[in-house]
């Protein structure tokens, strides 16, 4: 009987933890509240995924009257007439004896007012008329007209090196603090970051998250052991900034110089020591990753656009001593932004696309190389646009500032490509490309051949043509180089 | 059995119950995120309408399609549809035409086999929205050419014999995409480009005529 009563209540005290398993307490989180000249960091509870704050604390900081009725269970906030009144376990609130209903009840523990985060905006703004703003999810509370610039985060890996750029709209103070295996960017103001963490992973960073839980805020780059050396360089009057981290295995000199400086060139010996006009080249490799781009029995594309820039990167290291960027360097997806972004982050002044065509006949046997369709997109700027209306502008126009110099490196390429590989057919051609549109510097893509073609796709598996295709590639850029049309860039 | 044993049996089965429990649960709340995703086909599909009626007199248009080889990249083929009231429903004949693929040998299909056009409607700016189903990008080949023609087979086919449409949106699934298979801008409208077809344009057409020509044309008029 004993053994019974015993096997029941631990039944019922199993049945209860999974009932109630989800109202156990999930974490504990800092928040701050920016208020216009001082701040208030509060200890956040996350109960049942609902965020409570310490209300209390909130309004002592404030220095609003209240009364804490231990009895009653009831918390009264006064500010003028006005009178709020709250009551434990209860979602009703009562504002001047009109009922105001919050999404989750506000408790009390250990003499701690708990209410949830919208209680601010239900009822501290009409109580106070102090106005809040948050975000979903976002760890931070701005009050009143606290002016918070918006914080773009992004990491890259580019070859050998990995960046991390911050843009904000205002400029910014920075600070670099190395710890052992972290990064500190400490920021000296308040700042609303698009993104609390970023979802980057590479043999160089661990995580890149961003931390204001003490009210200051700053950026904490978990790194690994591979990092060797890391530089932060600002640019764009301190509202851009760069942290770049080496590895031990590259020499630091091939990495990217800084953009707001002028780029030291390698010491090489077969470097032509004419002016280059062309510095920073990158080569975006199509597809990857999922996207396999193209398919022949021989070869996909994404692996054949992948083996031709990799011959193409050092083919320009060697011969014009420039540097050479990759938007991937191993099998990833990427969309078409961050391809051209990895080009208009660096100040590329050259950008190429590497693709291999597919066309349903299968005797085909011709190449392309495109530049973006001029006045795409012509119809749809409003170049009326005053104020707001301008901050939503699509940015597929990047092209245009560079459209003749593209058509010039284009037409460079086209004739190189046309002598050494007689008998195939190059055009050029335009198109309204995503990966180009949004490029600020010559940029062009090209198509190789034609990978239902299964004499053609046997070629562009061969490492030997790949290599004479490159080096093709690589002097119609030096021509385009010397060119008075690269001067433009 | 010693009875700390059985003690010890009855709590160890508990909580295997307990973590059964948990473990049934998790697996109902995955399979309830998987079922959420998947959408009933709708039952009540609409009667299928004609796309013109038997008095609507024949209109000749002007089919483009991916060459086989050659300079320009589509060429024409005549064809002929119906000249239905609704420019929609013109639309969609020259959409079926060009599903059905060229009658010469020396054009090539401009869309996937299981492409199929879910909705078209016509905006008042003379935007035609074109809705495909997801195999027009699923099952494209590929190719930034190839995805050139497939677009520019659909723009021009439409703007050409219609010129109550100005421009063509393509959207797929019911959404708008980036591009149809990687490279090809579909978030702006797209307008007719000729100059990758054998056709002129109208309005050039017109102005090469001899002047008698169109002297006599402009008397007539």
């Amino acid at each position: 009987m004993k053994l019974i009563r015993i096997a029941i209540s631990l039944a019922a005290l199993g049945a209860a933890l999974f009932f109630f398993g989800g109202l156990i307490r999930a974490a504990d989180t800092n928040i701050p509240i920016y208020f216009p000249n001082s701040k208030l960091v509060v200890k956040a509870e996350v109960l049942n995924r609902v965020t409570y704050l310490p209300i209390k604390q909130v309004i002592e900081f404030m220095g609003i009257p209240y009364t804490d009725a231990l009895a009653l269970e009831t918390l009264t906030i006064r500010s003028g007439n006005s009178r709020l009144l709250m009551t434990k376990n209860s979602a009703l609130v009562s504002y001047n004896d009109q009922i105001l209903l919050l999404p989750s009840p506000i408790l009390r523990e250990d003499g701690r007012w708990l209410a949830p985060i919208e209680f601010l905006t239900i009822g501290l703004t009409r109580l106070t008329g102090t106005e809040f703003r948050y975000r979903a999810g976002a760890p931070r509370i701005y009050a009143e007209n606290v002016d918070a610039p918006e914080l773009e985060m992004n990491a890259q890996t580019l070859g050998p090196i990995t960046r991390l750029t911050l843009r904000c709209s205002v400029p910014l103070n920075v600070e670099l603090k190395r710890d052992d295996q972290r990064a500190i960017l400490a920021i000296d103001r308040s700042v609303d970051p698009f993104r609390e963490r970023l979802d980057h992973r590479d043999r160089m960073v661990r995580s890149v998250v961003f931390d204001d839980s003490d009210g200051n805020a700053k950026i904490v780059v978990d790194t690994t052991r591979d990092v060797t050396d890391m530089r932060l360089t600002a640019a764009d009057n301190n509202r851009v900034y760069f942290l770049d981290l080496f590895t031990k295995r590259e020499p630091v000199t091939e990495a990217v110089p800084p953009p707001a400086l002028p780029a030291a060139p390698a010491a090489r010996p077969d470097v032509i020591p004419a002016e280059r006009k062309v510095r920073v080249v990158v080569i975006d490799p199509g597809h990857g990753g999922m996207d396999t781009g193209a398919k022949s029995a021989a070869i996909a594309e994404k692996d054949f656009t992948l083996a031709l820039a990799r011959k193409l990167r050092s083919a320009l290291q060697t011969r014009l001593g420039t540097t050479v960027l990759l938007t991937r360097d191993s099998d990833v997806a990427l969309d078409n932004e961050a391809r051209s972004a990895v080009a208009n982050n660096n100040q590329a002044n050259l950008f190429i696309s590497v693709h291999a065509g597919y066309s349903t006949n299968k005797t085909d046997a011709g190449s392309s190389v495109f530049v973006m369709k001029e006045n795409f997109g012509e119809g749809f700027t409003t170049a009326s646009a005053t104020g707001r209306d301008q901050l939503f502008l699509p940015w597929y126009l990047g092209y245009r500032i560079h459209q003749q110099a593209s058509v010039s490196a284009a037409n460079f390429l086209q004739e190189a490509l046309s002598k050494a590989i007689p008998g195939s057919k190059f055009a050029v051609r335009t198109a309204p490309l995503a990966v180009l549109s949004s490029a600020t510097m010559p940029s062009l893509l090209l198509e190789m051949g034609n990978l239902n073609n299964p004499m053609n796709a046997q070629t562009l598996t061969d490492a030997s043509f790949q290599s004479r295709l490159a080096a093709t590639i690589a002097d119609a850029v030096q021509r385009f180089s010397e060119s008075p049309q690269a001067a433009a860039n | 059995m010693p009875r700390h044993i059985k003690i010890g049996l009855i709590v160890f089965g508990i909580g295997g119950a307990i973590a059964m429990g948990f473990f049934v649960d998790i697996v109902g709340r995955v399979r309830s995120m998987v079922n959420e995703r998947e959408t009933e086909e709708n039952p009540f599909k609409p009667p299928a309408q004609p796309l013109y009626s038997p008095t609507d007199p024949p209109m000749a248009v002007k089919v483009f399609f991916p060459a086989e080889s050659g300079d320009s990249l589509l060429v024409a083929e005549d064809q002929t549809i119906f000249q239905s009231a609704e420019i929609a429903n013109r639309a969609r004949q020259i959409l079926q035409k060009i599903q059905e693929g060229p009658k010469l040998d020396t054009m090539l299909a401009p869309l996937p086999k299981d492409a199929k056009v879910q909705d078209l409607f016509i905006s008042e700016q003379g935007t035609a929205f074109i809705d495909f189903s997801d195999a027009m990008a699923t099952a494209h080949p590929g190719g930034v050419l190839n995805e050139l023609t497939t677009i520019y087979s659909i723009v021009d086919s439409l703007t050409y014999n219609l010129p109550e449409i100005k421009q063509v949106k393509i959207l797929i699934g019911g959404v708008e995409k980036e591009t149809l298979a990687g490279h090809c801008l579909l978030l702006l409208p797209l307008e007719m480009d000729l100059s990758i077809t054998n056709v002129m344009p109208r309005d050039e057409k017109i102005a090469q005529l001899p002047r008698s020509a169109s002297a006599v044309a402009r008397s007539i008029n």
